[in-house]
């Protein structure tokens, strides 16, 4: 079942091309990553689906709705976070969240709220006197006011502190447990890997894959290593016969081996067999973000083209 | 596809009093911005209060009522209309308050409304406090006719309105909806009367100040004070000016 649908999106603001052709499907009660460097198109992509952009060509369905046509309907079960939104400047905390609850039929208790998000010492406080991460918890609040079936989250944690990143993120988790439906567009490479269930590279404006973080990572068939040392010289003929070992080398009393599939536990179980002790062992394997670079063919941080 | 069984739903009485009750903690947590709307007008009051005060009547009539009052009631509606009105809603779209909006139920026509709301508050506050000092400290009365001196003030607050939203809608920053709100005071105020009576004015100049929302507001409260006669034309130009505006502005208005 597909909670958001998005069909042939193309966009374009004056001569720039910000989306080319994306297609995504959303399941219900998934959290699905839309990950890609600035100006790959992923704010366009959700604001499509949020209803602030009109497609140029394409077709765009949340439960089933037109986000332009439907409007009425579908604020009342879409939540959004928005990258860069400003909020009334001399209300406070607890007068903001109360007055985006009003908008909704059905919707959270606001004092709850504040409390899930961490900001019950700030309630009196001024949006304009919060602090950078304070006002995002807001944001973040704002878009859960209405109990909404689904929530697009643009940049959720840019600009929070480590602590309340994970505090973030484990409200993000909560959301799933209730079945509600999640798109986090993220920069974030960790977060993605912790919350999403599926992701979307997005790519100059097109899908370039789309898959479970571990599924990309196996897909851009990068290679793990497994590093130790050993207390006795060692023979390298002994990984010689392991099928997941592509290559072993040694530096000083280092052994480095490389390889893929489940490349610890073949070597752990040779060295066992072959009676070698190996000390500090080390395994490393490709993250995500070296996934990226590996399936977009440049660096996640290379910064080209303007923000959407 | 799952498709989901909500009723189209739109924000009830409720959000609509929350949303006006967030624009006016908005406006009164600005103290800078009441200045000039409510102490303006007093000022003027009494500057050109000490200075006609007693001595001049034209054919009978105080020059307090026919000039001095309707002056400074339009000067309260101007500047919160045209000046304050605009720049607030300029700064909303800058910093995406407006954008934020526009993904939640409220429509974001709510915002306008709430923003009319405040305004007209506001304009009833200046003119009270305006009205009180001219009774206490001048000798001014009531005007002799209050139905017309109402409903000219009213229309004359629209127009003051459309005005601001077509600030609004034209200007593309918050500074610049600033300097237009504040060129187009001064300009309309100018040529109404706001710094001195029209008579001293090129006559042709008069003329066309009169015809202007400003001037035509000026005169057609000072005849409703003083027992006068309506002139058309006054009508006239403040209705043309609500329709042009309001128009202009429907059209070209950005959310964003």
């Amino acid at each position: 079942m597909d909670a958001i649908e998005v069909r042939g999106l193309h966009k374009r603001y004056g001569d720039t091309v910000a989306v080319e052709d994306v297609s995504l499907s959303v399941e219900a009660g998934e959290i699905y990553g839309v990950l890609g460097r600035n100006g790959a198109g992923k704010s366009t992509t959700v604001e499509a689906v949020a209803g602030l952009q009109r497609p140029d060509r394409g077709e765009v369905r949340v439960f089933g709705l037109d986000p332009r046509r439907d409007r009425n309907r579908l604020r009342q079960v879409l939540g959004v976070q928005l990258q860069d939104a400003a909020l009334h400047a001399a209300l406070t905390v607890r007068e903001l969240v109360r007055l985006y609850r009003s908008f909704y039929r059905d919707g959270a208790d606001p004092e709850e709220l504040i409390e899930h998000v961490g900001l019950t010492g700030q309630r009196r406080t001024r949006f304009e006197h919060l602090s950078g991460g304070q006002q995002q918890r807001l944001n973040i609040a704002l878009a859960l006011v209405g109990d909404p079936r689904a929530v697009v989250l643009d940049e959720l944690t840019t600009g929070l502190d480590p602590e309340a990143r994970r505090h973030m993120w484990a409200t993000v988790e909560g959301l799933r447990d209730r079945g509600v439906t999640v798109v986090l567009v993220s920069h974030h490479m960790e977060e993605v890997e912790r919350l999403c269930d599926r992701v979307a590279l997005i790519e100059r404006g097109r899908v370039a894959a789309v898959d479970t973080p571990e599924g990309l990572v196996a897909r851009a068939g990068l290679e793990q290593v497994v590093r130790f040392r050993t207390a006795a010289p060692f023979d390298p003929a002994v990984l010689d016969r392991v099928e997941e070992v592509r290559s072993v080398r040694t530096v000083g009393d280092q052994v480095v081996a490389t390889g893929s599939g489940n490349l610890l536990h073949a070597v752990s179980t040779a060295l066992v067999k072959a009676d070698v002790v190996a000390l500090d062992t080390r395994f490393e394997r490709a993250t995500l973000e070296d996934a990226f670079l590996s399936l977009t063919g440049s660096p996640f941080d290379d910064a080209s083209g303007s923000e959407r | 596809m799952s498709t989901i069984d909500t009723a189209p739903h739109r924000p009830g009485p409720r959000a609509w009093a929350a949303l006006v009750a967030a624009e006016g903690k908005m406006v009164v947590r600005d103290t800078a911005g009441l200045i000039i709307p409510l102490g303006l007008p007093l000022l003027i009051l009494v500057m050109n209060g000490m200075g006609v005060f007693g001595e001049a009547s034209v054919g009978g009539v105080s020059v307090f009522e026919l000039y001095v009052m309707p002056l400074v009631l339009t000067i309260v509606i101007a500047t919160v209309g045209v000046v304050n009105m605009p720049s607030f809603l300029a700064y909303y779209r800058r910093t995406h308050v407006l954008r934020r909006l526009a993904v939640t139920p409220a429509h974001p026509g709510m915002i306008l409304t709430a923003q009319v709301v405040v305004s007209l508050v506001q304009s009833l506050v200046g003119v009270a406090l305006a009205v009180t000092a001219a009774m206490l400290f001048f000798d001014v009365g009531v005007p002799d006719r209050l139905g017309a001196a109402l409903a000219v003030f009213g229309l004359a607050a629209l127009t003051m309105y459309a005005l601001g939203l077509l600030v609004a809608a034209v200007a593309p920053t918050g500074n610049a909806a600033v300097a237009i709100g504040l060129t187009l005071f001064f300009a309309l105020g100018a040529t109404g009367g706001m710094f001195g009576p029209t008579d001293n004015l090129p006559a042709p100049l008069a003329a066309v100040g009169e015809s202007l929302p400003f001037g035509a507001a000026v005169q057609a409260m000072g005849r409703a004070w003083a027992d006068m006669d309506q002139n058309p034309a006054h009508l006239v130009a403040m209705g043309a000016a609500i329709l042009v505006s309001t128009a202009v502005a429907v059209r070209f208005f950005r959310w964003e």
